[in-house]
């Protein structure tokens, strides 16, 4: 009986990335390069038009552009690939309760129970494939009697399914050496004495091999047999917190659902208690009657947990909303957890310039928001340019989070006029200047001016520009 | 007092690019500014450095400008402090305090603290310094310090750019002044010399921050100011006091480059006597030497020439130091040998500088050394490659490092370092610069780089971003970079060399590098002495050591004999691997064509295949004329006196040089412009303005445009490739000598040629398998008879063993010092060599490489058991008993003991692996090696081998040659670019290539020419056979 699958998907980023493609894009030829061992940068992953060009894996990135000039190059991200893997768990996971996973390409399952369900592995494998219908990705997929035997075989590329453990123990045999997954110096050490497949590494003493090797290989042996087990990590979906509530009665308003709302509230109140967690948005889902929905974003400047905060913050953004439809049941999911000790942090640098304690002031702009919308509340944001109008941006509150650094200290109007309005210098008296101004060439907006502070005849202090274009004044200091 | 008549401005600090990514002018393009807008004087003021200075000075000589030198310190407690020379000895002071700076830190910078300034300041009676302080607090603190250390000397240096603080920074400026009453003058900063290079600066301020330009807009100056202003601009900006001032400072900075004067090292003079005295005796004791029989008249006539026209321009001293270090390499028993235009004379040949008899070749020493040109001598000298350090370290004992550093190479930005930063700099991502990159093909002679990509990649160039991108590589293109170490240039003074340059740290330890590069050397008329290393020096030697040891006969360079018919014989046949300059493939093709049959042929034999002759296409005219298809005329008497020695045919770089006077008029000096263009024609492109000058010259005197563009185009070869005919023949010389004991004692030949490596053209390997060819037996390494380097044992013939060192990973020191302990009779078993010293790790590597197998039966076998005397036993299995594992391995299969030869020393003894897939039928309709010269001319045959070479000459276009291995020989395949592109796969990357083609044959010389390649590297690979490494489009 062989109670472990393991799936090796080779090309899992590639493939991932060519699904999102159109079928003409996934026809041209590209390559994944890892530039993180030494030397120069390899090719890991290949597509089907770059393999028939000639590009094959661990070539040099050279070779491959010289070969193919107009071969589409990405860098291989590591860890990218492993939440793509993590995501293939997820999938997989509503068929197979216990799942590992063997990053960055492999997925082990055990599968003892799985097979009497489905009759075999037939019908287990057809339930997995009938998820990958819209992720179209290659992949190995070999049955083994231990978790290594299944491993190697699907690694080797031998996709071999069989419920006779006798089968795959005698195919893991004749595998190469150098698909053991041996460290690299010990089957280099093993090719060089004439052992070169995993069954004459069996072969031979026990002990022996571990006078030469150490415990890693005795370790590995007993591992591959199955005399010792290979202790499993089994993924665990992360914390969700969803729930729903039957209405019993039609409800016409928002207002009408706070009562409701509260003890999903509550119910979340105690989840993120017990996890330690914070919330930084809700959504709210309603089901009418024709079966419809209605969804409603609630969402917090600041992280929240106490049942008082959600519930106060969530009754503001709802007052301004209508329901189109009377509902019949309430649906709550809790958005963007976060561990509880992060939030404080976020909060100092988010408003660095507020000396007071800065909860009040996300309490502030908490319910600004929730009154006057999300985009409502702006700040205005110093940018790193010599060039005034870029040196003054507004942005949304959330995304102060990156404050930029500062220019020197510059006389600058903390007004400025937006367009610039043209004037008559005549009509003004230089008191100081120029400031030159001459940068901003590398985009499509350079700047070419003299500024001048100066008085204008009511003698209100400006700040006045002279440009190719005439004279401006371009903001007041009084 | 605007426009006043008697005023004219003065800029008194500028950085030039070389004070590396600071500045974005060349100091040319500075001084010329200067001059254009009617500047009186400019101060090159570069950080801690004088790298610039000479390149100024040559701008600015004969030019009304006032050059000042100076230089930059950036301190940060003080500020910025400018020191400016004013007399001789004030720029002894500054390249003494440069020195010290940094050589107290790591190459490419400098340490230089307030404190350290200070103490340093009474040795800078002669400078003048401009301040600029960091802060008020550091003016509060440092300004009366500074007073007491430069009485009189000192000035506050204001600077305006029209930026937001700038009334601020003058109400502290006058402040300043009004404090401690230091005068204030308008120093007028200047980074770059027009305004349009802002973009540039920018870019290598982000070059420098290593981000974007996007990324450090803060670290950006704000406006273009930071350029060399009108006299009209400057009034506008300083208060005419502050811009007097600054110009009544410059009148007191008088110090000119041209007072430098070097002085030779006078301690190779007995006292009392004259360099010219002393050199004319030491000469004549060498004609004793030299000419036994006596001196012929013609040849004394000629030497006493030469020692008039030493004489006659000083150049005693530097023969004398020359002299000396031979002289020092003779005691120590290391080969040399001089080369450069001074080296064939009969001067240098009796002084034992040179081993080539100046009977032998007609070089006109007065050419190279004359009255007119006034520049220094140049010789090389060439000295073996593993002892070359004994003769830096003998300058270094004998001038001390005070008087003796190497000479400085300032390594420049290139199109693709300046392509690949500019991109960075904009934003652009590696992957997308590569993709550029690659559209890019340098040997395109009919379109820029920014033509091929206009056309190819159009999309790049419809954005702003990406015509910056082309426009600012182009600027950056030939700005220094850093500098680095010359390959041996010595510069040697006769005092501190510090009085004359300021010396830095190289990357080296130990090595110190003066601030100037070989061409601020000649300007500057310094001497310079050039400690080459050469690896076929070394080869000779061993040589000489093992014909004297197995043949007791004592050779060296001098006593060869010469025009040995045999040895021109097996050159004819092109038999010439291991042979000194020719032995490359296209020299191999050669040889069978020119037939050299004496000396001077082999000088035109190395000289003939360069980029020079072959862009001038002057290779085929001299073969026709050499085999007697075609007449050899001259078209005037003229130019017969300058060709009749290449039957006609230009061949060398003086050649042309001397055409170009005789024959387009040149005058001494403009055929002297030219030779320098030629020398920099890769970086600047000077070569350009003689064209024309060169074409209508001959035109008018009657030669055809046809020899004249072709003339031309050898110009721009040679500058691509320099090759004079001194060089050759002193090449000449040493490949006589190697194909001399290739010829007459081909076993000692490829043991010194193995014991060398790495040096030439081939590898162990490829030498090996030549001396298969010719029937010496080789030996394999044993540990139970190999020494660390390769041996001759006397057999029934002389045989070659193998040395460990073939063995990949093995410390040589160490294993000499284990096999100085080898017991007499060799050793017992493997426990024996554990317990005699070698690590496990070392064992392992010999099992490796078969060399136990003596002791132990077979590799596999030697392995496993070397691996179980690992030191780390582990407790666990400490009691395993033998027994537990004494059954014996298989032996390994015979394609397996090849390819883990090939793995662990990158050769192997036995079978070819060619011949071990042709017995296994895989290579079935391929013919070999050795069954081409049987076959027909034009008969299409199919070849397969192991690639070992692939070759795209620059001046070849769009050919390749490939070169292909199998067990007989090696196979000369010639792919066209449309082959090439066809079976683009197999032309890439196969290791084991089959090859349809049509033979040519040309004499003794025959071609495969490529129809179809296909890959049969799956053969290989079928039985793990690792081969080596290809050498390929290097």
């Amino acid at each position: 009986m062989n109670a472990w699958l393991y799936v090796h998907a080779p090309q899992l980023l590639l493939d991932t990335q060519l699904a999102l493609q159109t079928t003409a894009q996934q026809q041209q030829p590209q390559i994944l390069l890892d530039g993180s061992r030494v030397g120069a940068r390899q090719v890991v992953q290949c597509n089907q038009a770059a393999a028939a060009a000639g590009i094959r894996l661990h070539m040099a990135e050279v070779t491959a552009t010289t070969l193919l000039a107009d071969v589409q190059l990405r860098p291989y991200q590591a860890q990218q690939e492993q939440r793509i893997l993590a995501q293939l768990a997820q999938l997989w996971y509503q068929d197979i309760a216990h799942i590992a996973l063997y990053p960055p390409q492999g997925l082990l399952f055990e599968v003892a129970s799985m097979l009497r369900l489905y009759g075999g592995f037939e019908g287990l494998l057809q339930q997995l494939q009938q998820r990958l219908q819209e992720w179209p990705i290659r992949y190995v997929v070999a049955s083994g009697d231990t978790p290594m035997r299944a491993r190697l075989l699907a690694q080797a590329g031998c996709s071999l399914l069989s419920n006779d453990a006798r089968t795959v123990q005698q195919a893991v045999a004749q595998l190469p050496i150098t698909a053991s997954g041996l460290e690299p110096l010990h089957i280099t050490r093993l090719q060089q004495v004439g052992i070169t497949t995993i069954g004459a590494l069996q072969q031979r003493h026990r002990s022996a091999l571990g006078k030469r090797f150490g415990r890693a290989m005795t370790q590995y042996l007993a591992q591959l047999s199955g005399e010792l087990p290979t202790p499993q990590q089994y993924y665990q979906p992360p914390a969700q917190f969803h729930q729903q509530l039957d209405l019993l009665a039609e409800v016409a308003s928002w207002a009408q659902l706070v009562f409701p709302l509260r003890r999903l509230l509550q119910q979340l109140e105690a989840f993120l208690q017990v996890r330690q967690l914070s919330v930084r948005g809700l959504l709210l889902r309603v089901t009418h009657r024709d079966g419809q929905h209605t969804e409603q974003l609630i969402g917090f400047a600041h992280p929240v947990w106490q049942l008082k905060d959600m519930l106060g913050l969530t009754q503001l953004q709802l007052e301004r909303q209508q329901l189109p439809e009377p509902a019949l049941e309430l649906a709550l999911r809790a958005q963007r957890l976060e561990p509880r000790q992060q939030q404080h942090n976020d909060l100092v640098q988010a408003s660095a310039e507020v000396a007071a304690p800065t909860q009040p002031l996300g309490e502030l702009v908490s319910r600004l928001q929730a009154r006057l919308g999300e985009r409502a509340v702006q700040l205005p944001q110093p940018q790193r340019d010599w060039r005034p109008q870029q040196a003054q941006q507004w942005q949304l509150w959330q995304a102060t989070a990156t404050s930029a650094g500062l220019m020197p200290q510059l006389p600058r109007p903390l007004w400025l006029l937006d367009p610039e309005q043209p004037i008559d210098p005549q009509h003004w008296q230089l008191q100081w200047g120029p400031e030159r101004l001459a940068s901003g060439w590398w985009d499509d907006t350079p700047c070419q001016r003299d500024y001048y502070v100066a008085l204008d005849q009511q003698q209100r202090q400006g700040w006045i520009f002279h440009s190719q274009q005439g004279w401006f004044v371009h903001g007041w200091f009084t | 007092m605007a426009g006043s008549p008697n005023w004219a401005p003065v800029a008194l600090h500028c950085r030039s690019s070389y004070s590396f990514l600071r500045a974005a002018s060349q100091p040319k393009e500075l001084v010329q500014r200067a001059i254009e807008l009617g500047y009186q004087a400019l101060a090159i003021t570069d950080e801690c450095s004088l790298a610039g200075a000479v390149k100024a000075y040559v701008a600015a000589r004969n030019s009304p400008l006032r050059l000042i030198i100076g230089s930059e310190f950036q301190l940060p407690e003080l500020g910025c402090l400018i020191l400016l020379v004013q007399h001789h000895q004030g720029y002894a002071q500054l390249c003494a305090l440069i020195t010290q700076a940094r050589r107290r830190a790591e190459k490419g910078s400098y340490q230089l603290s307030a404190q350290q300034f200070l103490a340093a300041s009474s040795n800078l009676s002669d400078c003048l310094l401009l301040w600029r302080p960091a802060s008020e607090a550091a003016f509060a603190e440092y300004h009366e310090l500074l007073q007491q250390a430069f009485p009189e000397r000192l000035w506050l240096a204001y600077s305006r750019h029209y930026q937001a603080n700038d009334a601020e920074q003058y109400r502290r400026y006058v402040q300043y002044h009004q404090q401690s009453g230091i005068p204030v003058l308008a120093a007028c900063e200047v980074y770059y010399h027009q305004p349009e290079r802002q973009p540039l600066y920018d870019v290598m301020t982000a070059i420098r921050c290593g981000q974007a330009v996007t990324e450090v807009v803060e670290q950006l100056l704000p406006n273009q100011e930071f350029c060399l202003r009108s006299s009209t601009e400057l009034e506008r900006c300083y208060p005419m006091a502050w811009l007097a001032e600054a110009s009544q400072l410059s009148q007191r900075c008088q110090f000119s480059m041209s007072e430098l004067s070097y002085q030779y090292p006078a301690e190779l003079v007995p006292a009392g006597r004259s360099a010219d005295d002393y050199l004319r005796e030491l000469t004549y004791a060498g004609v004793t030497q030299r000419f036994p029989a006596g001196l012929r008249s013609d040849v004394q006539e000629k030497l006493e020439k030469e020692l008039g026209l030493i004489a006659q321009l000083g150049y005693a001293y530097f023969f004398l130091t020359i002299h000396d270090l031979v002289q020092f390499a003779q005691q120590r028993g290391i080969l040399y040998q001089g080369r450069g235009s001074a080296a064939n004379s009969v001067v240098c040949y009796c002084l034992q500088i040179t081993a080539v008899n100046p009977d032998q070749i007609d070089v006109l020493f007065e050419r190279f050394i004359s009255v007119e040109r006034d520049e220094p001598p140049d010789i090389d000298v060439d000295f073996e490659h593993q002892r070359r350090e004994e003769i830096i370290q003998y300058i270094y004992q004998k001038y001390s490092r005070e008087r003796a550093a190497l000479a400085a190479t300032v390594i420049c930005y290139r199109l693709r370092s300046a392509f690949r930063d500019v991109g960075k700099a904009l934003g652009f991502s590696e992957p997308e610069l590569a993709h550029y990159m690659r559209h890019i093909d340098r040997r395109d002679h009919q379109l820029d780089w920014q033509q091929q990509l206009q056309q190819q990649v159009p999309q790049l160039v419809s954005t702003s971003r990406g015509r910056w991108l082309l426009q600012l590589t182009e600027q950056l293109r030939g700005m220094p970079r850093h500098l680095s170490q010359h390959v041996g240039g010595f510069v040697i003074a006769a005092t501190s060399l510090t009085q004359l340059v300021p010396v830095e740290n190289a990357s080296m330890p130990d090595r110190t590098v003066i601030q100037w590069d070989k061409d601020d050397i000649e300007t500057l008329k310094l001497i310079k002495v050039d400690v080459l290393a050469l690896g076929m020096l070394s080869a000779l030697r061993k040589m000489f050591e093992l014909v004297a040891q197995h043949h007791q006969r004592p050779l060296n360079l001098a006593s060869l004999p010469s025009d040995d018919p045999a040895v021109y014989e097996m050159l004819q046949r092109g038999d010439s691997i291991g042979v000194f300059q020719v032995e490359s493939r296209a020299q191999m093709n050669m040889l069978p064509r020119l037939k050299p049959a004496r000396f001077y042929d082999l000088v035109v034999q190395i000289a003939i295949v360069r980029p020079g002759p072959i862009q001038g296409d002057m290779v085929h005219p001299y073969l026709r004329r050499r085999a007697g298809l075609e007449a050899v005329t001259y078209p005037s008497a003229a130019v017969q006196s300058v060709l009749e020695r290449t039957l006609g045919v230009p061949i060398f770089q003086e050649q042309v040089i001397k055409l170009a006077m005789v024959a387009a008029g040149f005058s001494g000096g403009e055929a002297d412009q030219l030779r320098r263009a030629m020398a920099n024609w890769k970086s600047s492109g000077e070569l350009r303005q003689f064209e024309q000058r060169l074409i209508d010259g001959m035109l008018a005197r009657g030669y055809s445009s046809e020899f004249a563009q072709r003339i031309y185009q050898q110009i721009c070869g040679f500058g691509e490739y320099g090759f004079p005919e001194s060089h050759s023949a002193s090449f000449a010389n040493l490949a006589y000598a190697s194909a001399w004991m290739k010829c007459h004692y081909p076993a000692v030949f490829y043991c010194a040629l193995l014991n060398s490596l790495p040096m030439g053209f081939y590898s162990a390997g490829q030498l090996i398998a030549d001396a298969n060819r010719h029937h010496i037996p080789v030996l394999p390494a044993d540990i139970q008879s190999s020494q660390w380097h390769h041996q001759l044992v006397p057999l029934q013939q002389l045989a070659i063993r193998l040395g460990l060192c073939i063995i990949k990973g093995l410390n040589g020191e160490r294993c000499r010092e284990l096999l100085a302990q080898r017991p007499a009779g060799g050793y017992q078993q493997l426990q024996q060599l554990r317990q005699l010293g070698w690590s496990a790790a070392e064992l392992q590597q010999l099992a490796a490489a078969d060399v136990l197998s003596k002791l132990s039966g077979h590799r596999y076998q030697s392995q496993w058991q070397s691996m179980a005397l690992a030191h780390e036993q582990l407790p666990l299995f400490a009691q395993v008993s033998d027994s537990d594992d004494d059954t014996m391995l298989p032996a390994p299969l015979e394609y397996h003991d090849i390819g883990a030869d090939y793995s662990s020393t990158g050769l192997s003894l036995r079978r070819h692996p060619l011949a071990l897939l042709r017995e296994q039928g895989v290579l079935k309709g391929c013919r070999t090696a050795a069954e081409l010269p049987l076959l027909r001319h034009q008969q299409v045959v199919e070849v397969a081998g192991i690639v070992t070479c692939r070759q795209r000459p620059g001046t070849a276009s769009g050919v390749t040659f490939i070169t292909l291995e199998d067990e007989t020989g090696l196979v000369n395949v010639v792919v066209w670019l449309a082959t090439a592109r066809q079976f683009k796969q197999a032309y890439l990357t196969a290791r084991l290539l089959r090859v349809r083609g049509i033979l040519e044959r040309h004499g003794e010389v025959i071609h495969i020419i490529a129809g179809r390649l296909q890959d049969g590297s799956a053969a290989l690979d079928q039985h793990q056979l690792e081969t080596k490494r290809s050498r390929d489009f290097h």
